[in-house]
């Protein structure tokens, strides 16, 4: 969904009919409160597009707010004011796409800029895999709900602290835009941003990733979440579909740095592939449900 | 699609349009010269450089000094130095400085429009340096900046430079920025002169091969 947010009655209109004729689903606002409202409420918003000057403060708070609630979000200042009269340099890290509303085709500018940004997802803080289209679409197939899992993958996340005198395990699955725990042993999460996960970079490999010392890595070291879960070592097999496309991890962490062996290794891979397995045939038997 | 990038005496096959390029080197033994001399090419492209650390005039001379035309009408240095300096031959755009990552990419995409406005719509963009940006912010920040620069030089069909000393930076900070690239072009000093060997980029030398810093 486009957020469009200009206060200009007439402006807004023709923004949000360009998106809508461009096939996009709309929401229009008037002001940083209602358009923060609506960031808030929702995960859908895969584009911001705002006017600088608001009632209630300007386009780059807005998106310096989106940047909090949504991360992932494209955000494009669409802005009648020119660039010389806005003062960038207390947003310098926010980042946003600039259109002027001066262009002489404005507005099939602004829907370029947007298509482009969400299709390749180019305002991420991180790299994605190669595959990420094929993979989200992979991960629809599979289990979202944890109810629907019984206890089976619980058992494993358990069986895996015990096995590797670890704190804790996790089982998640990374979506477009988040991790989400299928199962949790010796630690609680919520869904976590995509940026602020370790496992974002462990799935852009095969295999096994192992971070002896989180806090040893650039990646990591400011990591506020890791932080506040008392998590320095981390290690992690892909859950790997059949056509092999990494949907999630199989998680072990610990508070203290500390190595772990080749035999470690193997045996968490063969945790995240019954694990996988799991899901796999669960998702097979809502099928045949389906089917019946 | 657009006849590929190309690079005038030195060892590198064009590069398709839309790519960016990591060129990973010591600053000082030659990958600063490389960056720049990648900038050159016809006389109907434009080039964008973001200077990060040195003033536009300094800029503009070691530009002259590799061989690149800097023209006002078809080079623009966006400048997080400060010191605006009116003798320039170039547009100099001023920005607060290398923290203002949001003021880059929007002064970028501004000044990209004036070029295709003016009849440019080959453009080339160089980033000197990547390394300092580091420095200035944390590497989730550059990340995000990155890529996103990356996906609107992909966008425009033009093409990216980004220079960086991996000898000042945490090897896995490198590597992640140039997973955001296309390839990466390493330079290293040997003792006969500097040398580049590419990875992730089609027909381009794989093997360490001397290149000239100067035209």
């Amino acid at each position: 969904m486009i957020l469009c947010v200009d206060p200009d009655e007439r402006a807004r209109t023709a923004t949000v009919d360009a998106f809508d004729e461009a096939g996009f689903e709309t929401r229009a606002a008037s002001s940083s409160a209602t358009a923060r409202r609506v960031l808030d409420e929702t995960d859908t918003v895969d584009a911001l597009v705002t006017e600088y000057e608001l009632p209630d403060g300007t386009g780059l708070e807005l998106v310096r707010d989106a940047r909090e609630l949504s991360p992932d979000t494209a955000c494009v200042l669409f802005t009648a004011v020119s660039l010389d009269d806005i003062d960038t340099s207390e947003f310098g890290g926010v980042v946003a796409e600039f259109v002027s509303k001066d262009d002489p085709d404005a507005r099939a500018e602004v829907v370029a800029r947007v298509e482009q940004s969400v299709a390749l997802q180019t305002q991420t803080a991180y790299p994605l895999p190669e595959d990420e289209g094929a993979r989200v679409a992979a991960l629809e197939r599979y289990a979202a709900n944890p109810a629907e899992l019984g206890d089976s993958i619980d058992r494993l996340a358990e069986l895996a602290t015990a096995l590797f005198d670890v704190d804790s395990a996790a089982i998640g699955l990374i979506d477009a835009h988040e991790q989400r725990f299928l199962a949790c042993h010796g630690i609680s999460f919520d869904p976590v941003d995509r940026e602020d996960t370790v496992c974002t970079y462990a799935i852009l490999d095969d295999g096994v990733t192992v971070f002896e010392d989180t806090q040893d890595d650039p990646r990591f070291s400011g990591n506020e979440g890791l932080a506040a879960a008392n998590i320095r070592f981390y290690a992690s097999a892909s859950l790997t579909t059949p056509d092999g496309h990494h949907i999630g991890t199989f998680c072990v962490y610990d508070d203290t740095p500390r190595t772990f062996s080749e035999r470690d290794r193997h045996h968490l891979q063969l945790l995240a592939d019954e694990a996988m397995e799991q899901l796999e045939l669960r998702r097979q038997l809502k099928g045949g449900e389906r089917d019946v | 699609m657009s006849e590929g990038y190309s690079f005038a005496s030195l060892p590198l096959a064009d590069i398709r349009p839309g790519t960016t390029v990591l060129v990973a080197g010591p600053i000082h033994g030659g990958a600063r010269e490389l960056g720049l001399r990648m900038l050159a090419g016809e006389s109907d492209e434009g080039a964008i450089i973001v200077s990060t650390n040195e003033r536009s005039s300094r800029i503009v001379e070691e530009c002259k000094r590799v061989g690149l035309d800097v023209r006002a009408d078809s080079t623009a240095i966006l400048d997080c130095v400060g010191d605006e300096d009116q003798s320039v031959p170039a547009r100099v755009l001023p920005l607060s400085g290398p923290s203002d990552l949001t003021g880059i990419g929007m002064r970028f995409s501004d000044v990209y429009r004036d070029f295709q406005g003016a009849g440019i719509d080959r453009v080339r963009t160089g980033l000197y340096t990547t390394s300092t940006l580091l420095t200035f912010n944390d590497l989730q920040t550059v990340s995000r900046f990155v890529h996103t620069l990356v996906g609107r030089i992909d966008s425009v069909d033009g093409l990216g430079i980004l220079l960086i000393d991996p000898s000042n930076h945490d090897e896995r900070a490198v590597g992640t920025l140039a997973q955001f690239c296309n390839g990466r072009i390493d330079v290293r000093d040997a003792d006969d002169g500097p040398e580049l060997r590419a990875r992730g980029l089609a027909d381009q030398p794989r093997d360490w091969t001397p290149f000239d810093p100067t035209e």
